[in-house]
């Protein structure tokens, strides 16, 4: 088949140990090689930066809720509006962009994987329609466990295998990645209107605790040995104070012993869980103590969850935090019951530079990105579209380059953001190798997929490449941020596959991407208890009969199936 | 002082997306440069020159001293005037939705009818519809936290439902009827409605109804504050819209 040389590049690659080293990358059949034939085709790159395809751990990019968001702004498929071409689909949006729109806005960024990090089982049908519809990127969703009735119920039998047989069995009936936990035990609580306050609030019902939910799924899930580690928003989001929950809910997971090469736990949109004060009167930034312990601590992983000024969609399967973020901003408000597994909401709101409140929130993302020192520990990500699209990627990264710009933006920004943060006091200037692990290594790592051929650059990986217009050791991104940010939007080629789907900003081709999911081999005696239990509770509770509910191989067109097994 | 005279050579039978249309663009082009502009009929780009015969007269510097006269039938054509920031539009017949959205200056005048969403979203300039004009008279577009921001609009006939809907600014005068619940969800701005309405201020936090004609029916989330006189003439006043803990102004005789 098709070979490709790219010659001249500065490679940053940090899996494998390269920073700007000035190489020839060879590409056959999709994948990366040693060296190709004298008739590959040959892109000359003149010494311009070359990254690894840029992967995103934690996004909301397909399913019902993205739906709902669509629906509930109108208004948002007025922006960013631009016609098809003979390749591309007419796009909309800003926010929640049509589904087109989100494959091709993260492929002119040089991305080509992303992960839909909320994802109900009994939802799940609908998300591997839209991202079966997502073109060029790849593509992941992780399964939400942290409110479901099977795996409470499976918690407070004490039965282990049980639960660790539901979640293999729940990856494949959703076809997902990994286990994401949202406010656990928060999401059923909402279903009487009410939420759990900390770690050891019982579940209404359930007689359970957010510990336990998160201590046995943490235990399972390496158990089953899967790719990824839990995904975890914590308890208590969006309130003042929060980082005491933060805190006590990595100390769940410490002494959980991770089987692959990998962490034990990732705690995903960090920001808006290290908030300080008591009430809104007295919020500051905590992301210093939260720093201090990643800084302590490497079993654990982080994201930032950046804020963008301007407007977003928050969408949730955290219902509570979004009634009451729509009482307190007036805003609207969509809510959400998935039966026996969750709860959710949307609400679309702006974030305002000179609300000290939104300011804060900014200066925190970046914080928890600066202040750690190992920058493998931090992932760069929105939140998309919570925190902001992800289309603001290339601005946050040069925010974390230079610290001139990241003035430019504190002159817009209220005052008092500046004597409850520290981020005026924070020097630290991330260089082109930081930016590669923080926006595609340390992504791909967290995830589990690097043995898959995601994130990195070496022989047999997949021919993910992005070139970026701009030649790094001409140029100072401390200064010069506007060009970086400039070249980040829009790559000068983006390489899927080895096919070239992005040429000086513009999408070329629009190949299908393929859809991770985990089929994991369950204890056989846990499996059939849980069946027993599962068949009860679709004939007591569930709305869709059982032969019904789980999603076909028909669904997922382009698969990508990892077999893992228990142990 | 430039004017420019366009007539439609057709009746359109799909509704043509005509923004361009509008004193900013035109200013300093001759009838040729004109038709070179593009608007959509139905999904096709079309230049004006295929859809409009195009006069011009004089030369203008800038928008301010263009005058823009539409003669004949434009009852199927869209947004024209949108976001212009200066100059004057005399349109003698009836016009399609969306005239003089985003408007920020100038005027806009309508000798017959105007369908709806006519002035959405303006900030500055004038509207004068001296027909009848159609739902959303100065509303916002779909889930947009602000209609109409600043600038006046003028209806000597009647308007239809939801005038001024989130209305965050500027006046809207109705000389005839409106239809339900104008001024809903208002922020701000000023609403007179000379003659009889239904349902007007739900949702209002805050902004001015004043309402000559007869109220069909008062929500009941409004307090009365005492009578009040207005220019003469006295009016019961009441605040609200309670449930949203308003402190909009509605004013019925």
């Amino acid at each position: 088949m098709s070979e490709m040389l790219i010659k001249n590049a500065t490679v940053y690659d940090p899996i494998n140990n390269i920073n700007g080293d000035m190489m020839d990358i060879a590409v056959k059949d999709g994948k990366i090689v040693d060296s190709v034939s004298g008739s590959a085709r040959t892109i000359d790159a003149g010494g311009r930066l070359v990254y690894p395809g840029g992967v995103d751990a934690h996004t909301h990019i397909a399913g019902s809720k993205v739906n709902v968001g669509r629906i509930m702004r109108p208004d948002d498929s007025r922006l960013n509006n631009k016609p098809g071409t003979k390749v591309t689909r007419p796009r909309t949006g800003y926010t929640v962009p049509n589904v087109y729109s989100m494959g091709y806005g993260y492929a002119e960024m040089g991305y080509t994987t992303a992960f839909e990090a909320a994802v109900p089982i009994l939802k799940a049908r609908h998300t591997h329609e839209e991202l079966e519809e997502i073109p060029i990127i790849d593509k992941g969703g992780l399964t939400l466990f942290g409110s479901n009735w099977m795996v409470m119920d499976a918690i407070r039998e004490n039965d282990l295998d049980r639960l660790a047989a539901y979640v293999a069995w729940g990856l494949l009936a959703s076809r997902g990645w990994g286990i994401k936990i949202v406010n656990p035990g928060g999401g059923e609580a909402w279903g009487f209107g009410k939420n759990v306050s900390g770690l050891d609030d019982p579940v209404p019902n359930f007689e359970v605790t957010p510990r336990q939910i998160v201590r046995n799924l943490a235990e399972a899930n390496e158990k089953l040995n899967l790719p990824h580690s839990i995904h975890l928003h914590c308890n208590n989001l969006g309130k003042p104070g929060n980082y005491e929950t933060t805190l006590a809910t990595f100390d769940v997971c410490k002494d959980i012993k991770s089987k692959r090469d990998r962490q034990s736990l990732h705690v995903t949109h960090v920001q808006f869980n290290a908030w300080g004060g008591n009430h809104w009167g007295d919020f500051e930034s905590k992301a210093e103590p939260i720093a201090d312990y990643l800084n302590n601590n490497d079993f654990l992983t982080i994201d930032m969850g950046q804020l963008v000024f301007g407007s977003a969609t928050t969408m949730t399967a955290d219902g509570p935090v979004q009634y009451a973020n729509a009482r307190l901003l007036k805003a609207r408000w969509s809510n959400g019951d998935v039966e026996l597994e969750d709860s959710s909401g949307v609400t679309p709101l702006e974030y305002h530079p000179q609300s000290y409140i939104h300011g804060i929130m900014w200066a925190i993302g970046l914080e928890l990105a600066l202040l750690t020192k190992d920058p493998w520990q931090v992932l760069m990500t929105t939140d998309h579209p919570n925190g902001g699209p992800y289309v603001n990627y290339p601005m946050v990264m040069t925010m974390l380059m230079s610290k001139k710009r990241r003035e430019e933006e504190m002159a817009k920004i209220a005052e008092l953001t500046f004597e409850r943060t520290s981020i005026a006091g924070i020097d630290r200037e991330l260089d082109w190798y930081d930016i590669a692990i923080k926006t595609r290594a340390t992504h791909a790592k967290v995830l589990g997929i690097v043995e898959h051929g995601k994130g990195h650059l070496g022989v047999g990986a997949d021919a993910d490449i992005a070139i970026y217009d701009i030649k790094p050791d001409e140029t100072d991104a401390t200064t010069e941020y506007n060009k970086v940010e400039a070249a980040f939007r829009h790559a000068a080629y983006t390489i899927k596959g080895g096919e070239i789907v992005v040429k000086d900003g513009e999408i070329t081709a629009t190949p299908a991407g393929k859809t991770f999911w985990v089929r994991s081999s369950a204890p056989a005696d846990g499996h059939e208890r849980m069946m027993e239990d599962l068949k009860m509770k679709f004939k007591k509770y569930y709305s869709v009969n059982f032969a019904n509910y789980m999603v076909q191989d028909e669904y997922v067109e382009h698969p990508y199936v990892v077999e893992t097994g228990y142990q | 002082m430039q004017t420019v005279t366009l007539v439609p050579k057709e009746q359109f039978k799909i509704s043509v997306e005509a923004e361009t249309i509008t004193p900013d663009n035109f200013a300093g082009k001759s009838a040729d440069e004109i038709g070179a502009l593009v608007a959509f009929e139905g999904n096709a780009p079309r230049p004006l020159s295929e859809l409009f015969d195009i006069k011009v007269d004089g030369s203008a510097d800038a928008a301010d001293d263009v005058k823009i006269d539409i003669n004949g039938n434009v009852n199927r054509v869209k947004r024209i005037g949108e976001a212009m920031t200066a100059g004057l539009i005399m349109i003698n017949g009836d016009v399609d939705m969306r005239c003089g959205a985003k408007m920020k200056g100038g005027t806009i005048t309508i000798k017959g009818n105007a369908d709806s969403w006519v002035g959405q979203e303006m900030t500055g300039g004038e509207i004068n519809v001296q027909g009848d004009a159609n739902y959303y008279v100065g509303a916002g577009y779909r889930g947009e936290a602000c209609g109409m921001r600043g600038g006046k609009i003028t209806v000597f006939g009647n308007a239809n439902d939801f005038v001024g809907e989130h209305m965050c600014g500027g006046e809207i005068v109705i000389k005839g009827n409106a239809g339900i619940l104008p001024g809903a969800s208002n922020k701000g701005g000023k609403i007179v409605i000379e003659g009889d309405t239904d349902m007007p201020g739900s949702e209002m936090t805050k902004g001015t109804i004043i309402v000559k004609g007869t109220v069909k029916d008062l929500m009941p989330v409004y307090q009365r504050e005492g009578i009040e006189a207005i220019d003469g003439v006295e009016f019961t006043k009441y605040v609200g819209d309670v449930v949203v803990d308003g402190v909009g102004e509605l004013f019925v005789k």
